[in-house]
C-alpha cells in the first residue's frame, strides 16, 4: 500500500479567517436571539406591583417599583369591614380525583364537595356570605375568585397577587357582603387555565329579597372533555314550568371562549348581562346571544321553550319547540335596550388608558412563540394601570392581535360607551367579561371605587398564561404576596 | 458541515410534507366528527379538550410550525456559515424567511382566512427551496473538497 502523500499544511491566516468569518456570522444571528432570551427570563418569584410599566392615566408612563409607596396599604387589610356573623356560610373542599357528571360520563379534574360543577351558592341582595374553602387533594393548590362580584381585594382569590394559593391540607375564609342581585360565578384562580377547564367551578346567584318574580333557573355551561354541559349533564336539561309561565335562565359560559344562545321560534327577552340588570329589555326573536368566556346572561322566556346552547339546551315545560340552527343574526348589545343614567359622568374622567392588544414573535420567559402584546410590549412589559379611590376611568381596549379575547377586569363594572367610534345607545351595558372581537375598539368607563391591585386580562385563559395579564392599582395599596414558586394564578 | 446543512434542508423538506398530511387529516377528522354529532364553536374550540380522530393533527401542525421548522430553518442557516456551499447561506436565509413569513400566515390567517390561501400556496415553495438547498449541498459534496491552495508567494 502507498502511503498517502502528505498534505500541504494549510496557510494558517487563510485558515483561521475560514473559521472566522462564519463564526462572526453566527454570532451575528444568535447574539441577539441568546440576548432577547435571557431578558425574557422571569425571576423566580415576583411581585406584580413591581412590573411592567406605571400608567397614570395622565399621559405620564415610567417604570414600576417607583410607584409602590412604602408602608401603604396591604391587600390583605382590604377585607369585609363588618365582623358580624354571616348570612351564608357554605365550606367547599376541593379535591384532585376522577369523578361522574350528572349525566354520567366518566372524567378526570377536580370537584368541590365532591361535586363538578361544585355547589350553587345563593345568597340574597345585601346578605354577608362566608366560604371556607378547604385543599383536601389539589396538589398544585387552590384559590377561589368570585367572578364578577366586586368583593374586597382581599376576598379576589388571586394567587400570588390578593393570596397565597391554599396548598393541600390548607384552608381560606373569604368574607363578603353582596351588594347586586345577579348572576355570577367562582372559579380556582391558581393554575387557572387548567383548573377551570377541569371543574374546579360554581355558580353563585344573588336574588333580590323576594325572588325575581319568575320560575328562576340556573344553566352553568361547561365543557368536559369536549362535550358541552348544562349544570354538569349533557343533552337536554329540563325546566319544570306550566304553560304561559314566564322563566328567568341564567346563562354562565365557564370557558375560554364565546358560545351562542339562542330560543327557536319564540320570542325572548335579555334580562340582564354580566349580573347587571338591561333596562327596558325589548322583546327579540330569531336572533342569537353571544355570551363570552366567563360572561352572563339571563334570558326571560315563556313556557314551553327551547334554549339551545349549541350542543347542549335547556328545555322549558312540556313540549317544547325541536331544535332549530342558530339564527344568522347576533343581538347587538350596544343598542339593546333603553338609556338610563349611569351614576357617574364619563366625561368627566380623570383617568384615561389605553389596553391595545396584539400578537409578537419574541420569547416569553425564555420560551420562543408568537405572544400577546399590550400596548405593544411582551409580559412582563405590561402596563400598571395607576388609579386613586374616587377616581372616573376610561379605557380604551383596541383589539389587533387577530384573534378575539374576553377581557376580564376585576372588583369593578365598566360600562361600554362606544364601539368602533359609535356610541352605546340602549341600555347602560355594564360589563365585567367584554368580547372584543378582532379589529374591535371598546371604550369603557368605570368608577374607581374598590381599593386593591386589580387583574385585568383575558378571560381565554390559556391566552392568560400567553401574557394577555395586566394589572389595575390604587396608589399607595401594596401586596405581600408573590407570583412564581407556589403561585400561578394564570 | 455539508453533510449536516444537506440533512436540515431535507427534514426541513420533509416537515412541509408532515404538515400538510397533519392538516388534512385534521381538517378530515374534525368533519367526520361534526358529521357524527359533535358540535364545534368558538367556546369548544379554544377548551383544547375537545376529542376526535385527528385532533392530534392540529397540535403537530401548531408545534412543528411554530417551534421545530423555525429552529430547523435556523440551524440550517448557522450551519451554512461553516460549511461552504457555493450559494449555501443565500439558499439557507431563503428558506429562513420563507419560514418566518410561512409561520406568520399561519397565525395571522385565523383572524383573515385569505391569508390561509397564501400559506398553503408559500408551503410549496418552501418545500421547492429547502430541496434547492439541499441538492446544493449535494452538488458541492460530489466536487472536490478544495482547490489545491496556490504556493505561498504567488499572487
Amino acid at each position: 500500500m502507498l502511503a498517502p502523500p502528505e498534505a500541504p499544511a494549510a496557510p494558517r491566516r487563510p485558515g483561521r479567517r475560514r473559521l472566522l468569518v462564519p463564526a462572526v456570522a453566527a454570532v451575528v444571528v444568535l447574539a441577539p436571539l441568546a440576548w432577547l432570551w435571557q431578558a425574557s427570563l422571569l425571576p423566580g418569584t415576583y411581585s406584580v406591583t413591581d412590573m411592567g410599566t406605571v400608567d397614570d392615566g395622565r399621559g405620564n408612563a415610567g417604570h414600576a417599583g417607583h410607584a409602590a409607596t412604602a408602608g401603604g396599604r396591604s391587600v390583605d387589610s382590604l377585607t369585609e369591614p363588618s365582623a358580624g356573623p354571616a348570612d351564608v356560610r357554605v365550606e367547599l373542599v376541593a379535591r384532585e380525583e376522577p369523578f361522574r357528571l350528572a349525566s354520567g360520563e366518566e372524567t378526570t379534574g377536580y370537584t368541590l364537595n365532591g361535586t363538578s360543577p361544585g355547589p350553587v351558592v345563593h345568597a340574597e341582595l345585601g346578605q354577608l356570605v362566608e366560604v371556607r374553602l378547604v385543599n383536601e387533594s389539589v396538589r398544585d393548590g387552590v384559590t377561589l375568585h368570585w367572578h364578577g362580584l366586586d368583593v374586597p381585594n382581599a376576598d379576589d382569590g388571586v394567587a400570588g397577587v390578593t393570596q397565597d394559593a391554599v396548598p393541600v391540607g390548607g384552608s381560606f375564609t373569604y368574607r363578603f357582603r353582596v351588594h347586586q342581585a345577579g348572576t355570577f360565578w367562582y372559579h380556582s384562580h391558581q393554575a387557572s387555565h387548567v383548573q377551570v377547564q377541569r371543574g374546579l367551578l360554581g355558580a353563585l346567584v344573588v336574588t333580590p329579597p323576594g325572588g325575581v318574580g319568575a320560575i328562576d333557573a340556573l344553566a352553568l355551561v361547561h365543557l368536559y372533555d369536549g362535550t358541552r354541559t348544562v349544570n354538569g349533564r349533557s343533552g337536554e336539561t329540563p325546566v319544570a314550568a306550566a304553560p304561559g309561565e314566564r322563566v328567568r335562565v341564567r346563562v354562565v359560559n365557564t370557558d375560554n371562549a364565546p358560545m351562542s344562545v339562542w330560543v327557536p321560534g319564540r320570542p325572548f327577552r335579555v334580562l340582564a348581562v354580566d349580573g347587571s340588570e338591561v333596562h327596558g329589555p325589548g322583546e327579540v326573536r330569531d336572533v342569537a346571544v353571544e355570551v363570552t368566556g366567563g360572561a352572563r346572561t339571563d334570558l326571560e322566556v315563556v313556557a314551553p321553550a327551547r334554549i339551545d346552547l349549541g350542543g347542549a339546551s335547556v328545555l322549558v315545560g312540556e313540549q317544547a319547540p325541536p331544535a332549530a340552527p342558530r339564527p344568522a343574526a347576533t343581538l347587538d348589545l350596544l343598542t339593546y335596550g333603553t338609556p338610563a343614567p349611569l351614576g357617574f359622568d364619563p366625561a368627566a374622567a380623570t383617568r384615561s388608558f389605553d389596553y391595545v392588544i396584539g400578537r409578537s414573535p419574541g420569547f416569553l420567559d425564555g420560551v420562543p412563540g408568537m405572544w400577546w402584546t399590550i400596548n405593544g410590549h411582551l409580559f412582563p412589559d405590561v402596563p400598571m394601570y395607576m388609579v386613586a379611590e374616587g377616581d372616573v376611568v376610561r379605557m380604551r381596549v383596541e383589539n389587533r392581535s387577530g384573534e378575539g379575547h374576553p377581557m376580564h377586569l376585576h372588583g369593578h363594572h365598566a360600562v361600554v360607551l362606544s364601539r368602533g367610534g359609535v356610541p352605546a345607545a340602549g341600555s347602560p351595558w355594564w360589563v365585567d367579561s367584554l368580547q372584543v372581537a378582532d379589529g374591535e375598539t371598546y371604550e369603557i368607563a368605570f368608577v374607581a371605587d374598590n381599593p386593591g391591585v386589580w387583574t385585568d386580562h383575558c378571560h381565554n385563559l390559556p391566552h392568560a398564561v400567553e401574557g394577555l395579564v395586566a394589572h389595575l392599582m390604587y396608589e399607595g395599596v401594596t401586596t405581600p404576596h408573590r407570583i412564581g414558586g407556589p403561585n400561578t394564578p394564570e | 458541515m455539508k453533510s449536516v446543512y444537506r440533512v436540515l434542508a431535507y427534514l426541513i423538506a420533509l416537515e412541509v410534507v408532515i404538515q400538510a398530511a397533519a392538516i388534512a387529516f385534521a381538517v378530515a377528522g374534525l368533519g367526520t366528527w361534526i358529521q357524527q354529532g359533535g358540535v364545534l364553536d368558538a367556546a369548544s374550540m379554544e377548551s383544547e379538550t375537545t376529542e376526535f380522530t385527528g385532533v392530534a393533527g392540529f397540535m403537530i401542525h401548531g408545534l412543528n410550525g411554530q417551534i421545530i421548522v423555525p429552529l430547523l430553518a435556523l440551524a440550517l442557516l448557522i450551519v451554512s456559515f461553516f460549511a461552504r456551499i457555493p450559494g449555501g447561506v443565500l439558499w439557507a436565509g431563503i428558506v429562513l424567511v420563507t419560514v418566518v413569513v410561512q409561520a406568520l400566515l399561519g397565525i395571522f390567517s385565523h383572524g383573515a382566512p385569505v391569508l390561509g390561501l397564501v400559506h398553503g400556496a408559500l408551503a410549496l415553495a418552501l418545500f421547492a427551496v429547502a430541496a434547492i438547498a439541499a441538492r446544493r449541498s449535494e452538488a458541492a459534496l460530489g466536487a472536490p473538497v478544495h482547490a489545491p491552495a496556490p504556493p505561498a508567494g504567488v499572487a
